[in-house]
Parts: structure tokens; sequence; C-alpha cells
């Protein structure tokens, strides 16, 4: 096991990687959603109506536009991200457990698990938020992005610190039943800090001073200008979200480290 | 070569801790073919997981210098709600073979025919040992972990398992647990003796079995 770490070896071990979260994302959407209708395509129906919907009851309660943009599009732009976490979140829960059987297989790691339930995810929430994005452009209530940049680096940001997040989740939610149980809270708990309803430059500068510690209102605001470009003023900081999606990378790895010691598997 | 170094395994739950194996020391070389022999509880599955990693040790270390095929036994290895080929499919992506061929393999050595249709938690465990050795013999191990399990098939069946396994590759290493003495006399050519969480490596087998037949 301690031969040294070569080239060659590296190469292999990518081409294992590889072949195992492939057969694993397969695996997963037939599984979640079978083979008929629609099938995997059920990815991106969630958060679609979720945002959809939110965004409807939204546009009746606050007219169409606010702060000189389009109420729609704004609850839009805000709903897909934060459905990536809550959904990210919740399926890390007892994902070890869930997934016992395939431990049997060596080259399957816990990491792994997580990596795929997680892209899943992100790739379901980006085929949401394109196809909402298009069609309500064609009808003028959404922007057409002003800075594509922006908005992609903002989204990847948001998208590693939930992965991060999701590197802790899953490992304590099988150390602690209580844990388990505050997850849903504490992502309940989450949404005014996520950046969701407001924009920064919006809010009473305390506040704003405040929110800006949260790296999810920091993506949140990337993404925003990326949209609407010079329509809104934001407030970020690019480094915020690298730093904590670091530290809490690193206490994710630790973790898993610790539990994958302490599985049984039936 | 397998080699387990000082291996210890204890399960821990809510306030209780059970050591199940201490400090177990095991060489297998290549080609041999090990029963373990032990009572039940006495941590026979436990320590083909631990070889199999399955399941890590609590201390210890266990390294491999052949390819070792994932534990062979009633549980564990498939997704339940899968189909018997969806799960074929499934293994033959993450050990990178060709599914055309696993899937004539198994076809042909399971007979299991509409049934791999079907999922498998649906299947007898007679059925699940088929699967298990269709899959496994497909994939080529130089090392076969079997957990009881080939004792449950008919009468057929154990003939196949008998050719394939071991007349076709009769050069195979192999670590079986099993509670039959017939099998371990026909199969075995070393035994490792397994209670109170300690090991004791037998290289003659009959002996093994009258100081298991003591226990």
């Amino acid at each position: 096991m301690s031969a040294p770490i070569t080239w060659a070896r590296w190469r292999q071990g990518l081409r294992i990687q590889r072949r195992v979260i492939h057969a694993l994302m397969i695996r997963e959407l037939t599984t979640r959603y079978g083979r008929e209708n629609i099938g995997f395509l059920w990815i991106m129906v969630e958060p679609l109506l979720f945002a959809g919907l939110v965004a409807l009851i939204w546009r009746f309660m606050k007219g169409s536009e606010e702060h000189g943009i389009s109420v729609v599009a704004f609850v839009v732009s805000g709903y897909i991200p934060i459905t990536l976490f809550r959904h990210a979140v919740s399926r890390c829960v007892m994902l070890f457990q869930a997934n016992g059987s395939l431990m049997y297989h060596r080259q399957i790691k816990i990491l792994d698990f997580i990596f795929v339930r997680f892209l899943i995810e992100m790739i379901g929430a980006m085929m949401a938020y394109i196809f909402i994005g298009s069609i309500l452009a064609a009808f003028d209530l959404f922007p057409i992005p002003a800075n594509v940049g922006f908005l992609v680096s903002g989204w990847f940001l948001y998208s590693i610190f939930t992965l991060s997040l999701c590197l802790i989740i899953a490992p304590l939610s099988e150390m602690s039943e209580v844990l388990e149980k505050f997850i849903p809270v504490v992502t309940y708990i989450m949404i005014p800090f996520s950046g969701l309803f407001t924009m920064s430059s919006w809010l009473s500068p305390t506040l704003r001073e405040y929110l800006m510690w949260s790296p999810f209102v920091n993506a949140m605001e990337m993404m925003r200008y990326g949209l609407w470009g010079e329509r809104v003023d934001p407030y970020y900081d690019v480094m915020n979200p690298i730093y904590c999606s670091m530290v809490a990378a690193v206490i994710g790895l630790m973790l898993c480290r610790r539990i994958r010691k302490k599985i049984t598997v039936e | 070569m397998i080699t387990c170094t000082n291996l210890c395994k204890s399960y821990s739950h809510g306030g209780g801790t059970k050591r199940v194996l201490t400090d177990v020391n095991l060489t297998v070389e290549r080609g041999d073919r090990l029963a373990l022999l032990g009572r039940n509880g006495a941590g026979k599955t436990t320590l083909i997981k631990l070889i199999g990693g399955v399941e890590m040790p609590t201390s210890g270390k266990v390294s491999r210098k052949m390819s070792v095929s994932w534990p062979l036994g009633f549980a564990g290895g498939f997704q339940g709600s899968l189909t018997g080929y969806d799960n074929a499919r499934f293994i033959a992506r993450i050990y990178g073979r060709n599914y055309k061929e696993m899937r004539d393999f198994i076809e042909d050595f399971t007979e299991l025919g509409g049934q791999l249709r079907m999922p498998v938690k649906t299947y007898s465990s007679g059925m699940r040992a088929r699967l298990a050795f269709g899959l496994s013999l497909a994939i080529e191990f130089d090392c076969y972990l079997i957990d009881e399990i080939i004792l449950v098939g008919d009468q057929n069946f154990q003939r196949k398992c008998h050719h394939e396994l071991f007349e076709k590759r009769n050069d195979r290493t192999m670590i079986l647990a099993s509670h039959s003495n017939e099998a371990v006399r026909e199969y075995c050519n070393k035994a490792l003796l397994l209670s109170n969480g300690r090991a004791d490596l037998q290289n003659d087998v009959n002996h093994a079995l009258s100081i298991y037949s003591q226990f």
C-alpha cells in the first residue's frame, strides 16, 4: 500500500475515479428517477416548480418591479441557488448508511457518494436555471446576463461552499441522531442569510456588515451583478466564500476520515 | 500476498464496546486456501470484511498485494432495488470490464433467466449466491473471499462452483468462512481458528478441525 506515488499511479487513480463517479451517477439517477416518462429530467423539475411558484406569488404581492429590477427574475435568481443548497444538504443526511452495500467495492470511497449526490443536485439546478431563465427571457421577464463571467463564478463559489458544507454534514449526521434532526431547521434558518430576499445595497449599513460574513451572500451578490450589471450595486468579497469553503472542507474531510473507521456495513 | 498486522476491531454502540478481534497477525500467500473456523460471533465475517476493505480496522493494518474480491456473502455488494442486470452493469463499470461479456457469462453461469430482470431484493439467498459468484468470477480476482454462501446453492450450483473455482481457477487464493467440515477438508490447505478474538493459524487442516470440534 505504501508504493511511491508516481505519475502513472496517479493517472490510474484518476481513471478509476472517473469510472466510479460515472457508474454511481447512472446508478443514482436510475434508482431515484427510474426509466419511465421524463426520467432523469426530473432533477430539474423541483427547483423549477419551487422557483417558479414563489416568483409568481411575489409578483402578485409586490408588483412587477422593485428597485428597478424585475421581481420575478430577482426571486428566481435567489431561489434556484437556495434549492441547490437545501437539496444537496438534505441528500447528504445519513448518506453512508444508505449506500452501505456499495462499500463492498474498495474502489468506491465515501467521498464519492457526497460528490455524486452533490453533482446531481448541481447539474439539476443549473439546468433549471438555464431553462427557466431562457423562458422568462423570451417574455422579457429575465435579463440577458450583463456579465456571464460574474454569474458563473458566483454560481461556482456558491456551489463550492455548498459542497464543503456537505462534507461536514454527511459524517455529522451519522455521528449523532440529534444533529440529524436539527439539519432541516438549520437549513430553513439559513434562508435569510443566503442573500435570497434582498441586495445588500438595499439594507442598512449595519445589517449589511453582518450579512457580508455569509459566503452565500457574497456569491449571490456576484451572480446578481452578473445578471443585471450596473443596474444593481453589488457588495462582495471573492475571498470570503473561498476561505470559508477551504476551512469547511478541511473540517469535513477530517470528519469523513474519522467516520469511515466506524462505519459498520451489514 | 495479503498481510494483516496487529489487526484489532471493536464495535461500539451506545455506551458499550465489544471487541471482536484482538491483535490478529496473518499472512496469506498466493495460492493458499485458508479456512476460517470459529463459532457464531467469533469474528469470521468481521475478519473477511476487514480483509476485503469493507470495514476499517480499529487499529492495525491490512495490505493487499493482489486483487481481492469483495466478500461474497448473503448481504452486501448489491443494490436491492436494482435488477440483476443493472447490478451487473454497475459492477462492470466500476471494475472497468466489458458489460456484454459479463452479461453473457452470468446468464450462462447463474441460469437465472428472466429473473435477472427482477430487483435483487426479490431473490432467494441461493439466487443471490449465484449472482455474486457469477459476477466475481467474471471479473477474475486473484483472491476470493467467501463468507458461507458456497453451501447455500443446490447440487447443480455447487457442481458449477466447484468446476469454475476449484478446477479452472485452482491457482487462485481463497479465504473461506464455513461451518461445513467437509467443505473445509476438501478445499482448504490451511485453517485459522478464531476464538475470543484471537486467531491461531494451523497448517494442518485436519488437526485444526479436531481442535475446532472441542470449542
